[in-house]
């Protein structure tokens, strides 16, 4: 497959193509005519579909040939890192269509297409049509990126892409202030997540050493994520899986809008409809659930994690639920029903049942993407701005035949009608709970199980009576807003929506009703008979998880559940709401109960509340802490010296040519005066017993050089400043004396003479507190080596026991360390240009002993140095 | 002649440009004192080209600064001039604008 350059050049140009209409549309999309843009926008996307179904069928006719057939395309190395142990880790642009990726692009770039088509119609009227255009092409070119990428760093530049689409397309009328702000918090909450992918990210590439999904899972199966992680965290060490997993998981909860941070997704609703229906439903938020099947492998390995997405989705799923009983609003309904919903998905993930979850994403895509644009028709008819409310409306059947039919399909899907779409899949989800219960020894995977099972019965019977509630409220009864008296009441003349908008309707409600046949259940409930289940058997090859339960009790439990949970929420609804014009669960709920649940359980606020308000007190702190010693104190204090200072120097600024001439011959003179004599400056540095002598040169300087200042001079007047002596004994002027606390091991240098003189001891024992007379040593030179006495106070001095040292070698005086270096004297003359002459000279303590007359190394004895 | 000479004679050609510049108010004089200093660092170089005549790079420089000298005293005149019809005055005091 490597070899047919067509096909891969196909796989790159499902990406490119939108990509394309992007650029063109965002850059001279203003100045096209309509038509154009809309034959750009539009039909990037439907060819880039033709050619994901050409890919397709391409991968179809691979998939009977090998187990893990996939289209690969490796573009070009965009960078390598290296890692800890030199393994390098190349990062490539390279784009791979197995079953998996195969099957996402065709729900991409297939609703995408149809969405798009939509958008003709809805958005044509806006003065921003272009702009739309542009990016949305742009989030198809971020989604397939993502959907495609072979390497995790190349999935993070469409992850990123997609959230930065979204951004743009939740804040598209960013005249308004409110929906400007839902882009910029749901940008944050990704972010959030976003950290959690690049962790994770860290991981997987530090534990199989490659960037790549196919290197990942195939470490990941053969066990690389079994070690322990190097932190304990709760006195526990967890694997390296679990670690990554909850990291990547908290990445999927911010992109997939999990608790806790699927609160932005229904303030993104604030993006009009058709993004809403194509981003904030069918594909991108839908990334998460996709990242979990792509890395399924070692997702699988942790159950502590698997466990951590099972309740997280099951609590999703229900608390959205119950936030959508009590909405009013068509859009607001469906955001937090889409929340429920991916909350499914990832209760099916968590419990090993990836194929079910990614199932579920394909059969959501259709009815949840119809739903979207149902209500978007309904907005349409109803001269609806933003969002409409389900009780100024009613009996819309009438009007909008083709909105109503298509709508009841897809309600009828996601309620999980028998035979719909909706009911293959939610059927396979609570099979996957059900099947935990039956896990043998599994204390852990046995209760998560069973809060699985419970937790998404409820949420599907809630998710059955709010859709119900919804379509009744619509669609039924008699048009409220007919009575145009009321509170600021919509159209009273509804219309059914253009062709390009009941198309898709159409396209995607079919689907809705016809799509679960892809996915029949391995085993039919009650009969028991085998059916081939083409879904699984297509996804084996690139989706890991656990076993399918064949046991017909557990089909019929989690059918059944399936079953009644439908029938009691529709059943409920129709009582309730066919026909009605009121909200009867309000008025049968306790108020506050409804009021609680109707402000979504007030999560927002407590988010603002724990979370928001201290980060912004901590800003206000930071922020005036910035603006008084970083801005005043660092910048205007030094900034209003210098102008003070150059408020007294301009004046020297006198406009007198002759001051300007006399300040430079005053300096031509100084610069003379400092030329006039040599200047030098002795250093020295020790190579083996030899010095090397070397002072700074200097134009025109001449040297000689005189290394023992014995007044000889051993070098004639030279060009070079530099020589090199080895000192004997006869040359050695004293001794230096390097005085180090034992402890502190500070170091003084003194310079010892013929005379007693008193060793400045206090210099390095500050830590010892002692006054220094306490420790009044005397030193002198005697000959070649250094006498050290005590003299006691009031005492003659001269009593004192003196201890001598041998120069070169250490010695203890108490807590005192002394060194004793033999110290010599090298002399340089300079002569400059000008013939004058300068001398110097520097003491140096030779850090080696020199070669010495015998004689003097004769009192030595150890016994014989102070204690 | 000892080389010693010429050079005697340049530094005292070039104090005297020197101090002609620094003391003197009026441009005109003013630019008479620079013209001496590059003159006597002429002397200067062509005394250093007689006592090593090795090359004639010292001819050679001498006759650019004598031309440069001559291109300077033509702008300088004019700058003059220009001055002088403005102010009707050539002293440096007055010309002190150029400042902050």
């Amino acid at each position: 497959m490597h070899d047919h350059a067509p096909q891969q050049l196909m796989l790159l140009l499902i990406i490119l193509l939108p990509l394309a209409g992007a650029v063109v549309n965002g850059l001279v999309g203003r100045t096209l005519p309509k038509s154009l843009v809309t034959l750009v926008g539009v039909g990037s996307v439907a060819v880039s579909f033709a050619l994901a179904v050409a890919s397709f069928v391409q991968l179809f006719g691979l998939s009977h040939d090998a187990e893990h057939a996939a289209l690969g395309y490796h573009f070009y190395e965009w960078f390598s890192l290296t890692l800890p142990g030199g393994k390098i880790a190349p990062i490539n642009i390279g784009f791979m269509m197995d079953s998996l990726s195969g099957m996402m692009t065709l729900i991409v770039t297939g609703i995408g297409g149809l969405i798009h088509l939509y958008s003709i119609g809805y958005m044509g009227d806006d003065d921003g049509y272009p702009r739309f255009m542009s990016y949305l092409n742009l989030f198809m070119a971020s989604m397939l990126i993502l959907v495609l990428a072979s390497s995790v760093p190349v999935m993070f530049v469409g992850w990123e892409g997609v959230g930065l689409c979204s951004y743009l397309l939740i804040g598209f009328w960013y005249e308004n202030r409110e929906y400007a702000s839902a882009g910029r918090k749901a940008f944050v909450a990704n972010r959030i997540g976003d950290f959690g992918v690049l962790i994770g990210m860290f991981i997987l590439v530090g534990v199989a050493s490659s960037f790549e999904f196919t290197d990942i899972n195939q470490a990941a199966m053969s066990g690389s994520f079994r070690a322990d992680f190097p932190l304990r965290i709760f006195g526990v060490a967890p694997s390296l899986a679990t670690v990554a997993c909850v990291f990547l998981f908290l990445g999927c909860t911010g992109k997939s809008a999990q608790i806790p941070l699927y609160v932005w997704l229904p303030d993104a609703m604030a993006g009009p409809t058709p993004v809403s229906a194509l981003i904030h439903a069918a594909t991108m938020v839908t990334a998460g659930v996709y990242l979990c099947c792509r890395l399924s492998p070692l997702f699988i390995t942790s159950d502590v994690a698997m466990s951590i997405i099972a309740v997280t989705g099951t609590l999703t799923a229900l608390l959205a639920a119950t936030i959508a009983v009590a909405q009013r609003e068509m859009k607001k309904i469906l955001a937090y029903s889409t929340v429920s919903q991916l909350g499914f998905m990832f209760a099916a993930v968590g419990v090993g049942f990836f194929a079910a979850g990614f199932f579920h994403v394909f059969t959501h895509a259709f009815f949840k993407a119809c739903l979207f644009l149902g209500a978007g028709s309904v907005m349409h008819a109803v001269h609806a701005h933003g969002d409409a409310d389900i009780f100024k409306l009613g009996g819309l059947g009438k009007h909008l035949p083709t909105t109503r039919w298509t709508f009841l399909a897809s309600c009828l899907a996601i309620a999980g009608f028998p035979l719909t779409s909706g009911f293959f899949s939610k059927d396979e989800i609570l099979l996957g709970a059900a099947a935990q219960i039956y896990r043998p020894d599994d204390a852990l995977m046995t209760s998560v199980g069973w809060f699985t099972l419970i937790g998404l019965t409820l949420a599907a019977v809630m998710t059955a009576f709010y859709m119900f509630r919804l379509y009744f409220l619509t669609f039924t009864g008699s048009y409220r807003s007919a009575d145009q008296s009321g509170d600021h009441p919509y159209d009273a003349h509804p219309h059914e929506s253009p062709p390009s908008m009941t198309i898709p309707l159409v396209v995607l409600g079919v689907g809705a009703l016809i799509v679960g046949f892809l996915g029949l259940p391995h085993v039919m409930p009650i009969t028991g008979t085998h059916l081939p289940s083409w879904w699984g058997h297509w996804l084996h090859g690139s989706v890991a998880g656990q076993p399918v339960p064949e046991e017909l009790n557990i089909v019929n439990l989690a059918s059944g559940l399936a079953f009644a949970a439908m029938a009691i929420g529709i059943g409920a609804a129709w009582v309730l709401y066919r026909n009605k014009d009121t909200d009867a669960l309000a008025e049968r709920l306790p108020a506050r109960l409804y009021q609680l649940v109707f402000d979504k359980w007030r999560v927002d606020e407590l988010y603002d509340a724990v979370v928001i308000r201290p980060i912004k007190k901590v800003a206000t702190v930071a922020g005036a802490a910035d603006m008084t010693f970083v801005d005043a104190l660092m910048t205007r204090l030094p900034s209003l010296n210098v102008k003070e200072a150059g408020r007294y120097f301009t004046k020297l600024q006198s406009g007198v040519v002759q001051m300007y001439g006399a300040v430079m011959v005053v300096g031509v003179v100084a610069v003379l005066g400092w030329f006039w004599t040599p200047h030098s400056r002795i250093d020295a540095a020790f190579e083996g017993n030899r010095v090397e002598l070397t002072t700074p040169p200097g134009l025109g300087y001449e040297y000689r050089w005189d290394a023992n200042s014995d007044g000889d001079f051993e070098t004639p007047w030279g060009k070079t400043p530099s020589t090199n002596f080895e000192y004997a004994s006869e040359d050695v002027r004293g001794v230096a004396v390097f005085v180090s606390n034992v402890s502190s091991g500070v170091e003084r240098r003194v310079r010892v003479t013929e005379a007693w003189m008193p060793l400045p001891i206090e210099l390095v024992v500050p830590a010892d507190r002692r006054s220094p007379q306490e420790l009044g040593f005397e030193v002198r030179m005697d000959g070649q080596d250094l006498a050290v006495r005590k003299p006691q106070p009031g005492a003659d001095p001269s009593t004192a026991r003196e201890v001598r040292l041998p120069i070169g070698k250490p010695g203890r005086l108490g807590v005192v360390r002394l060194e004793t270096r033999p110290l010599v004297e090298a002399t340089v003359e300079v002569r400059n240009a000008f013939g004058n002459v300068r001398k110097d000279t520097l003491g140096i303590a030779l850090p080696f002993p020199v070669a010495r007359a015998p004689q003097a190394m004769l009192i030595q004895p150890a016994r014989e140095q102070a204690r | 002649m000892d080389i010693g000479t010429y050079l005697a004679l340049a530094s005292v050609l070039f104090g005297l440009g020197a101090v002609g510049f620094l003391v003197r108010r009026n441009m005109l004089i003013q630019l008479m004192s620079i013209e001496l200093m590059l003159n006597s660092v002429n002397v200067m170089m062509l005394a250093f080209n007689r006592a090593y005549p090795g090359n004639h790079a010292g001819q050679v420089f001498a006759f650019f600064v004598i031309a440069v000298a001559a291109a300077e005293a033509a702008v300088g005149l004019a700058i003059l001039i220009a001055y002088y019809r403005i102010k009707r005055t050539l002293d440096t005091d007055d010309a002190t604008l150029l400042r902050y």
